[in-house]
């Protein structure tokens, strides 16, 4: 029961962090110079026609009206209308999420498989060769900028051996598997479409190891110092006294302590994830939220900015959630106290 | 004889060169009886036990030989060694918290030592682990076998370290300042108990440590440590009643005593010269109120004083005694009973 007053209570938390992030990009976004209705008009416009569309679009409202407007519309699940994709942004949204999403997972599945193992091979190798490797390995994922990464990845598998896709998310000509999540290859696996799952996977790898390469860095270097410090506890030495081997003390002792504060870490993993899909998905052209988003800015689409940073900030709060509640399943001190 | 240790040497590798840590410790355990190893903080008693245990950093130098029971274990390979650990040789640690692993049930840890050591069943196995804790002293053990560290008691919590310790009946158990971390209360009930194992099996104890008053209740014999190495040691009654060594008064003199008013209790001057910067001489010479330019300069050798009392300390050497020089000079003896 105190897991569910928990979630409860983060839950009702969540409200005053949204509207503060709302506040803020509302801002934010409407301090930044230039005129959407000249923008959506064109050089020809008139100056009669700008007014009648400003007036159209509530432009000349103060700002806290302006605001008003949109929180209220959102008590409704009315994120507004994009001026640049002359629809209303939540369908928008819901059109562009899955393909974030599904790069945003597959680019955690990476970080969790070769991070936490990186991390434990590191730290139980201390100060050789294979610790020395994994350092540097993860300290040059987390030092290189993401956008040049994907760039070199691109020149290399793309262009020089022509391995992997660079861009979309399906081979040209093919055409996407039966809508049921709109993450093609979760739907191409149920649906058994073979060759779309292939080919989806494929396109997935270049993006998905550009967006991972900074969380795995953050995450090796997490496993490794938490895993350092757990092998130095008494209940490793413990473990050591009753003649358990260094993989039964590793696995059984070490391993289950060791990656709690890894588990932490993940949730901002994934935020970071989150919101370095816009640069990702720009190299790639991968068709999701955050191309939808740099497009938007350009545009001094207002609404559509507004509606993909809430949406980010809804996820990266949800999964922090979950990361947390996980902790009672994992650590039985919590369940107890 | 049970154990039987040989100049045993340990170096620990600081800022790149070996430092000696103990420096030839040599004594002997016989079936069934319990040693004392007492001393200040810092004088090598728990590295002692880990050197026997071989629970060491990477970076350590054992030198010497340790016999157990005819095997000469010092040569073991870590794996040969681990079959030794938690079942002929077993260990207690000083922090009963820390020396259990928090996410796992006590039930779990205990049959730990069994799993390793032993063919048995799961239900067999569970049989020995309640037949364990009730032999501890721990009541309800149907209900406790399934609960975490943090929610039993200190005490409780030792009871656990010493169930996992004689889960497979070792002949050598080695307590390293079992009570230190417990209430005074509570250290009387585990040391009770530790008398009454001790009487139920032939094992040989031995017990780190640097309280006289835990020496008393439960050694048969007392080996006294000064900075890294033996400087004397006795039965228990004839080291109270007739101690030799300046070191082992002071100890004697610092503790207070039943029924005998004093103005003050006695305390050794000084503290223990660090490993890199050990005098040539005896060690305990910038302490000693005797010293003599022979202790400054030769280290002195253990003597034996009467049936199986030895001490390491120039004051007793027939030599410097026919010199008559010193004659006058000798240490009161402390206690009189």
């Amino acid at each position: 029961m105190d897991v569910l007053k928990f979630v409860a209570k983060r839950l009702l938390l969540m409200i005053p962090i949204l509207i503060g992030i709302s506040m803020l990009t509302f801002a934010i976004s409407n301090t930044i110079p230039g005129d959407p209705a000249r923008l959506i008009l064109g050089p020809k416009a008139t100056p009669e026609g700008l007014e009648s569309l400003r007036e159209k679009m509530g432009l000349n409202d103060p700002l806290y009206i302006q605001y008003g407007r949109y929180m209220v519309g959102i008590t409704h699940g009315d994120l507004g209308e994009s001026t640049y994709s002359q629809g209303p942004v939540s369908s928008d949204l819901i059109r562009y999420s899955p393909a974030t999403f599904e790069l945003t997972l597959f680019a955690m599945m990476i970080t969790l498989l070769i991070g936490i193992p990186f991390g434990i091979i590191s730290a139980s190798k201390k100060d050789r060769m294979a610790d020395h490797f994994t350092r540097l390995f993860s300290l040059l994922g987390v030092a290189m900028p993401a956008f040049w990464l994907g760039l070199l990845f691109l020149l290399l598998f793309y262009l020089k051996l022509g391995i992997l896709p660079g861009s979309g998310r399906l081979d040209s000509g093919m055409s996407p598997p039966h809508h049921i999540t709109g993450m093609y290859t979760i739907d191409a696996l149920l649906t058994g479409n073979w060759t779309v799952l292939l080919s989806a996977s494929m396109h997935l790898i270049l993006p998905g190891i550009t967006l991972a390469a900074v969380t795995i860095g953050m995450i090796t270097r997490m496993t490794r110092s938490s895993m350092l410090e757990v092998l130095q506890s008494d209940y490793v030495r413990t473990a050591h006294a009753k003649g358990a081997s260094e993989n039964r003390v590793l696995y059984g002792h070490a391993l289950r302590n060791g990656v709690m504060p890894v588990i932490t870490l993940l949730g901002m993993a994934f935020g970071h994830a989150l919101g370095g899909s816009v640069l990702v998905e720009s190299v790639f052209s991968w068709p999701g939220l955050g191309k939808y988003a740099v497009n938007a800015i350009t545009y001094l689409d207002f609404p559509a900015v507004m509606g993909v940073t809430l949406l980010i900030a809804v996820m990266f709060i949800l999964v922090n959630l979950i990361v947390d509640t996980l902790y009672f399943f994992i650590d039985p001190r919590l369940k107890h106290n | 004889m049970l154990l039987d240790v040989k100049d045993m040497s340990l170096s620990l590798k600081r800022e790149g060169k070996y430092i000696r840590i103990l420096d030839q410790i040599s004594f002997h355990v016989n079936e069934g009886e319990t040693i004392g190893i007492v001393g200040e903080s810092g004088c090598g008693k728990s590295m002692t036990a880990l050197s026997l245990m071989r629970l060491l950093p990477d970076k350590a130098r054992l030198e010497g030989k340790v016999v157990l029971q005819g095997d000469e274990i010092t040569s073991f390979s870590k794996r040969k060694l681990e079959k030794v650990r938690g079942n002929q040789m077993s260990m207690i640690f000083q922090n009963p918290l820390t020396s259990l692993n928090p996410l796992q049930t006590v039930g779990i840890q205990i049959e730990e030592s069994i799993i390793l050591h032993t063919k048995m069943g799961k239900q067999q196995r569970r049989k020995r682990v309640l037949q364990l804790l009730n032999e501890v002293g721990l009541p309800r053990s149907e209900e406790l076998i399934d609960d975490y560290p943090h929610q039993l008691s200190g005490g409780m919590r030792q009871r656990i370290m010493i169930a996992m310790a004689m889960a497979c009946e070792p002949q050598l158990l080695i307590c390293d300042e079992p009570t230190t971390a417990l209430d005074v209360t509570v250290q009387a009930q585990i040391l009770e108990l530790m008398n009454e194992i001790k009487k139920e099996t032939q094992m040989g104890i031995i017990m780190i440590t640097h309280d006289m008053g835990v020496i008393a209740e439960v050694c048969d014999r007392v080996i006294v440590m000064y900075a890294g190495k033996i400087v004397e040691e006795a039965p228990v009654i004839e080291l109270f009643l007739n101690p030799k060594h300046p070191y082992t008064l002071g100890l004697l003199d610092s503790i207070p005593k039943m029924g005998i008013r004093k103005q003050k209790l006695g305390s050794i001057p000084g503290t223990v010269p660090s490993p890199e910067k050990m005098p040539t001489g005896c060690r305990f010479v910038d302490r000693c109120s005797h010293a003599m330019d022979q202790c400054r300069n030769t280290l002195p050798e253990m003597i034996e004083i009467n049936e199986n009392h030895y001490t390491a300390c120039w004051l007793y050497d027939e030599e410097v005694n026919k010199s008559g020089s010193i004659g006058s000079q000798k240490p009161e003896t402390a206690f009189h009973y």
